[in-house]
């Protein structure tokens, strides 16, 4: 079910907010003052810009133009990039409108935007190394349809930070907003731990990546070079080191990353995902947020017995490519009795031990020769699964209340073999395959996806329970109805 | 716990013949289309002209040979793709199937729609056809209707929202 809790009140544009947090009635208070960001926020953002300015400039411009005048160009870049930051700090602001995040920022092209709360998809407190020092978190918001975050509030003090999310939350979450954002919320929420992932099994599962066995691989053939060239310079070698690093240290990336991995459950049942070592990230997820759950096993912790899990949610779908950006981990390694006790936890009712599946007909062989094996796709009350994978095998957990839309979809071959592929479309970005089944089974699929989505999402109690009671004794409230059962 | 299915004879193209009311789009959107292709594949034989004047080598007549039977080829396609687009309103979801090499069919419930698209070009309001595309928060929905009448678009979109709205809820 996805239904919100319902509320007495109704909820719909032009709707003035339940009054909140401060307390006072929202009719008479004036609209809450804007906001500025940390002070330091230029100083920081600025640090960021020169580093990656200097990473541009490259130690090739460092050899070719000497020591001092690379250091005087750092400089002047450095100060604009401050000056340009301070501006942007000072026209930056926000506050919240009653069911609204309102920024606004830009000084030539100033831009206002209002971020309706109840889309509000998850929550996520970062806090890069300067800003670990320094006391501050960026908050980012995820919101649907946004191509990236939509508004990373950077920088804020972690108690501002905290308090602005908690409140955010709790007009986004429930409508019953008033109960708990009274002088309440600011206490303390006792959290239940779900789990701890142990840094060692986090190290020695990022040993066990392809990208570790080559690290050694990578270091020799360097060495190699430089042995058989002869030029020691320190240029050369600083060099070399940094376009490896790029490529081989993501597993080092990855622990760096994955530090600490903490999951625990709040009392209103949000996730709460706390990782991080240089970055800390500490993300707020309610469970209606989950759009689909992955599990993947690589080759290589086959012998553990190890997997990973990954969280979808709508907000992070749209942002480019690299995994060291987006914050989707439920669980960077851990043993399958760990992964199904959490699977239980984010989908209530799915075991993920008992997932059966069936695979696809055997003349699909000719589509894949050697993983047919590992195809197969299952229906169980609440989830679609599929999974594929011959080397890293693969699991897609899709809740059916979060179905977006089905598709079949019949290439030229499959229609010479009869077969067909069903997608089942989530707005996590990765959608349920059910490769190369038969034509039937696959429009039967389809018609079943269909008919379930529906039923998850119930027969819509939600509507009118938010909608005014009036409303709801209308006639013409009802004619849409499913006719049948 | 896989439910067994009850896969009956049914046909590629007609899932569910019986409970599903397929309409096609207008046929005007083959001499859209028509025109459409006929316009670049003037635009490139006025190119291939151009280097056969300049250079007057028989690379250039290949080439023009080659774009006339593609696009002859094309033309042929054309026609029976527009036939093979069709969509389907139905209680709660919206059917749309098309393509001829590769063959899809989405379903898309009204409940799930984030926004409306309709869309008209200059050459397809020049014989009064409109595009309406449905969005949800999948990027890969995949819900587009081309070639249908101004008034047949407006109903649609105005019954998409409608539904959508009585339906619509958090993601």
């Amino acid at each position: 079910m996805t239904a919100e809790p319902p509320s007495a009140a109704p909820d719909g544009p032009g709707f003035s907010a339940p009054p909140v947090g401060s307390g006072a009635d929202a009719s008479t208070a004036p609209v809450e003052p804007r906001r500025r960001l940390h002070p330091l926020s230029p100083l920081l953002h600025g640090a960021k810009t020169i580093a990656v300015v200097v990473a541009a400039l490259s130690w090739q411009t460092l050899s070719q133009v000497g020591l001092e005048r690379f250091a005087l160009v750092v400089l002047v870049l450095a100060l604009g990039v401050v000056a340009f930051s301070l501006v942007g700090w000072l026209t930056t602001g926000y506050h919240v409108v009653g069911r609204e995040l309102r920024i606004s920022d830009g000084l030539i092209w100033r831009r206002n935007r209002a971020i309706p709360l109840e889309r509000l998809q998850a929550v996520e407190l970062r806090r890069p190394l300067l800003a670990q020092l320094t006391g501050l978190a960026e908050l980012r918001l995820e919101v649907v349809g946004g191509s990236k975050t939509e508004a990373p509030l950077a920088f804020l003090t972690v108690r501002d930070a905290a308090a602005l999310r908690e409140r955010l939350l709790a007009l986004a979450g429930s409508l019953t907003a008033r109960d708990t954002a009274g002088p309440a919320a600011a206490a303390p929420a006792l959290e239940r731990p779900l789990l701890r992932v142990s840094n060692r099994d986090l190290v020695i599962s990022q040993l066990l990546t392809p990208q570790a066995f080559l690290l050694p691989i990578g270091v020799a053939f360097v060495i190699m070079q430089f042995v058989l060239e002869g030029s020691w310079t320190f240029i050369g070698i600083a060099s070399t080191v940094t376009a490896m690093a790029g490529v081989l240290l993501q597993p080092v990336r990855r622990v760096l990353q994955d530090w600490d991995f903490r999951l625990a459950r709040d009392p209103s049942g949000r996730l709460l995902v706390r990782y991080g070592l240089l970055e800390t990230r500490s993300q707020v997820v309610p469970l209606n947020r989950v759009q689909s759950v992955g599990a993947t096993w690589p080759l290589l912790w086959r012998t553990q017995k190890w997997l990973h899990l990954r969280l979808d949610i709508a907000g992070y779908a749209g942002e480019p490519g690299s995994d060291n950006k987006r914050s989707d981990r439920l669980l960077p390694v851990g043993d399958p009795a760990t992964a199904r006790a959490l699977v239980w936890d984010v989908l209530p009712g799915v075991d993920l031990a008992a997932l059966a599946t069936s695979p696809p007909p055997p003349r699909a062989r000719w589509l894949n020769p050697l993983a047919l094996r590992y195809l197969g796709v299952g229906l169980t009350p609440e989830i679609f699964v599929s999974r594929w994978g011959l080397l890293t095998r693969e699991m897609h957990l899709v809740p059916y209340a979060r179905l977006q839309s089905v598709r079949v979809v019949q290439g030229p071959v499959q229609r010479l073999l009869g077969l067909a592929t069903v997608y089942a479309d989530t707005a996590g970005g990765r959608s349920g395959q059910a490769k190369d089944r038969d034509l039937a089974e696959a429009w039967a699929l389809a018609e079943q996806l269909a008919v379930r989505a529906r039923q998850a999402r119930g027969p819509a109690p939600l509507e009118t329970d938010r909608l005014a009671p009036s409303a709801v004794a209308a006639p013409d409230a009802y004619w849409q109805r499913p006719t049948q059962p | 716990m896989t439910e067994p299915f009850a896969p009956s004879a049914v046909d590629a193209l007609e899932p569910w013949p019986d409970t599903v009311d397929w309409r096609p789009v207008s046929p005007k959107l083959i001499t859209v289309e028509l025109i459409t292709r006929a316009i670049w594949v003037a635009v490139v034989l006025v190119g291939l002209t151009v280097g056969l004047v300049m250079q007057g080598s028989g690379f250039w007549t290949a080439g023009m040979v080659v774009v006339v039977l593609y696009a002859i080829w094309r033309s042929f396609v054309t026609v029976r793709a527009v036939r093979a687009w069709g969509y389907a309103e139905r209680d709660q979801d919206l059917l749309v199937r098309h393509g001829l090499l590769i063959r899809r069919l989405s379903i898309v419930p009204y409940a799930r729609m984030q926004f409306v698209d309709v869309t008209a070009g200059p050459l397809e309001r020049a014989f009064g056809l409109a595009t309406v595309q449905l969005h949800t928060a999948a990027a890969a929905s995949d819900a587009r209707v081309p070639g249908l009448p101004p008034d047949e678009a407006a109903r649609l979109r105005d019954r998409l929202t409608a539904l959508g709205q009585d339906r619509s809820e958090g993601l």
